[in-house]
């Protein structure tokens, strides 16, 4: 409670500062329209540009984590189990991305690596010649052919960056498995690769369910970075926003808000699925 | 393990050597023209940045502007489909040189050092920087030579032509660098910084909107930059193409009309705000 009254008292000072000491003109009225407007001709509601940025943040949040995890799991289990070359490979991909900025691996990746390998593939001008309905599918779970390019560049940055600390996670959890577990499934009868995949990687996973959780939690965080390289999502549509119309406060304050409400809700599912889990053992 | 460990660098050159091969056809390709790429996918890309009244949303989440306008009419006189790539204003060169967009139609200034990079067309605008102060704290200036002290801290753009113009007519101040105009802005409001350079007709409208704390020191303009399309170099189809088109929008009155309604009137302002 007292923490309450004191978080309120502290956030009140902030705006009585703000208006009076720098005279900072509030236009909250104006935000409501930046998520969605009436379509003056129509009358549909519309979505604009807040909430089709929110939108874009899940979508990426989404696709990175489903490619990092899979990327992360392939290399957390060639680090703990592989011969000498596939653990020398895992341990690269997991050391080079782990020591770089992941601002600059999402700008070299786009500049460069995209530019020769992604581009190439002209996913833009394929997706245009796909019928209609086609599009409107993609257009949901990914982007419209003008961004699609962009779109599926920062998704893969994102989940090579991602992936390297699954790839720890996942590796950590397989190597905790205790040597009795294997021995235990050979003394059955099973053969190496059916030991691990029914007996070790289940509870490996098990056991890192939570650090895993965490991590795509963090996924949603990390995805700002790529609006330096214009993927329209929250933080971007929200920097556009503020060159357009001035109302730096209103909108750094309300996007703030939107990945906080979208990260404590994950988190807060994550805890009660962990008190569930752990009642269940 | 000697073995294996000269395998794996064999593996990595090999990796190398096809990047850089990979590098290579990249350069081919881009030997065709843009106006050829464009008139056969029917789509022109175009590369652009938010500049008030350049290039921004209206309050549908639509984009309007000058540039917009000269960008829509080139895509209808080529008979093609127009898509805005709204792009970060510091990587815009590379995003341009990488082919990501096919052309820059985003106010962007024919400077020398920008055209060792990129091919311009020929001017089809002129801006000029402005300034707007903060009236305490640069109370009673009124000329360049006012604002190139050492105490002075003025905040631009990154890597715009207001950022070298600032920094040729007043060396003898302080900059602080911003990645948008908003953000350089904000910090004039709070009375951080003395002033704002930025190509007009920005700050003047800055000032109107804030009377009573900001004022524009200089009555004129303090530079006259031409403005072009950027493309990539060694494409003269394309060049050709737009110097042609620019030409014909100058002779039409176009060009003239719109930069009237954009920079002279205030009639679009009910579409922002």
């Amino acid at each position: 409670m007292a923490v309450v009254l004191l978080l309120v008292a502290g956030i009140s000072f902030f705006f009585f500062r703000m208006g009076s000491i720098l005279a900072y003109q509030w236009e909250w009225n104006r935000i409501p329209g930046y998520f969605m407007f009436k379509d003056s001709v129509t009358g549909d509601l519309r979505v604009n540009m807040l909430l089709s940025g929110f939108l874009t943040t899940i979508r990426l949040s989404v696709w990175a984590t489903v490619l990092g995890f899979l990327l992360g799991t392939l290399s957390g289990i060639l680090g703990a189990k592989g011969s000498f070359v596939q653990r020398f490979a895992s341990r690269l991909y997991v050391e080079t991305i782990r020591n770089i900025p992941s601002l600059v691996l999402v700008i070299l990746f786009y500049y460069f690596v995209s530019s020769q390998f992604l581009d190439a593939l002209r996913l833009d001008t394929w997706l245009r010649g796909q019928s209609d309905g086609f599009q409107q599918v993609t257009l949901f779970l990914m982007e419209g052919p003008d961004r699609i390019n962009a779109f599926v560049s920062a998704a893969v940055a994102l989940a090579i960056y991602e992936g390297a600390y699954i790839s720890e996670i996942v590796r950590g959890g397989i190597n905790a498995i205790p040597a009795g577990q294997w021995e235990a499934a050979w003394s059955v009868g099973l053969s190496r690769p059916r030991t691990f995949l029914r007996v070790i990687l289940p509870q490996a996973f098990r056991r890192v369910a939570f650090p895993l959780a965490g991590q795509f939690i963090s996924t949603i965080k990390d995805s700002a970075i790529v609006s330096v390289i214009s993927i329209q999502e929250l933080t971007f549509q929200g920097m556009e926003l503020m060159a357009a119309t001035f109302l730096t406060f209103e909108i750094w304050i309300t996007i703030t808000l939107l990945y906080f409400i979208l990260t404590f809700s994950l988190s807060r599912t994550m805890a009660l699925f962990e008190k569930r889990f752990s009642r269940q053992q | 393990m000697k073995k294996r460990v000269y395998m794996l660098t064999i593996a990595m050159l090999l990796l190398l050597s096809s990047l850089a091969a990979a590098g290579e056809t990249g350069a081919k390709l881009s030997r065709e023209s843009i106006i050829e790429k464009i008139q056969k996918e029917g789509i022109i890309r175009v590369g652009m940045a938010t500049f008030v009244p350049w290039a921004m949303k209206d309050k549908q989440g639509q984009l309007i502007g000058f540039e917009i306008d000269v960008a829509r009419k080139l895509a209808q006189d080529m008979g093609v489909k127009i898509e805005f790539i709204p792009t970060a204003w510091s990587g815009i060169i590379p995003a341009l040189l990488t082919g990501k967009f096919d052309v820059i139609i985003g106010g962007m200034g024919i400077t020398p050092e920008r055209n060792l990079k990129v091919n311009f067309t020929m001017p089809y605008d002129y801006s000029g920087m402005s300034m707007v102060a903060h009236q305490k704290k640069a109370a009673g200036f009124s000329s360049i030579g006012d604002f190139n002290k050492p105490a002075v801290i003025i905040a631009v753009r990154m890597g715009t032509t207001a950022e070298q113009a600032a920094k040729k007519f007043m060396p003898l101040a302080q900059f602080k660098l911003f990645e948008n105009e908003s953000q350089a802005l904000q910090e004039l409001n709070l009375g951080r910084v003395h002033a704002v350079v930025s190509s007009a007709p920005m700050p003047a409208f800055h000032a109107l909107k804030y009377p009573d704390k900001l004022f524009v020191p200089l009555k004129e303009n303090f530079t006259r930059e031409p403005i072009g399309f950027a493309i990539q170099k060694g494409d003269f189809d394309a060049l050709n193409y737009f110097n042609n088109w620019i030409l014909n929008m100058h002779s039409q009155g176009f060009l003239k009309e719109r930069k009237a309604y954009w920079f002279e009137s205030k009639e679009w302002e009910p579409l922002v705000n």
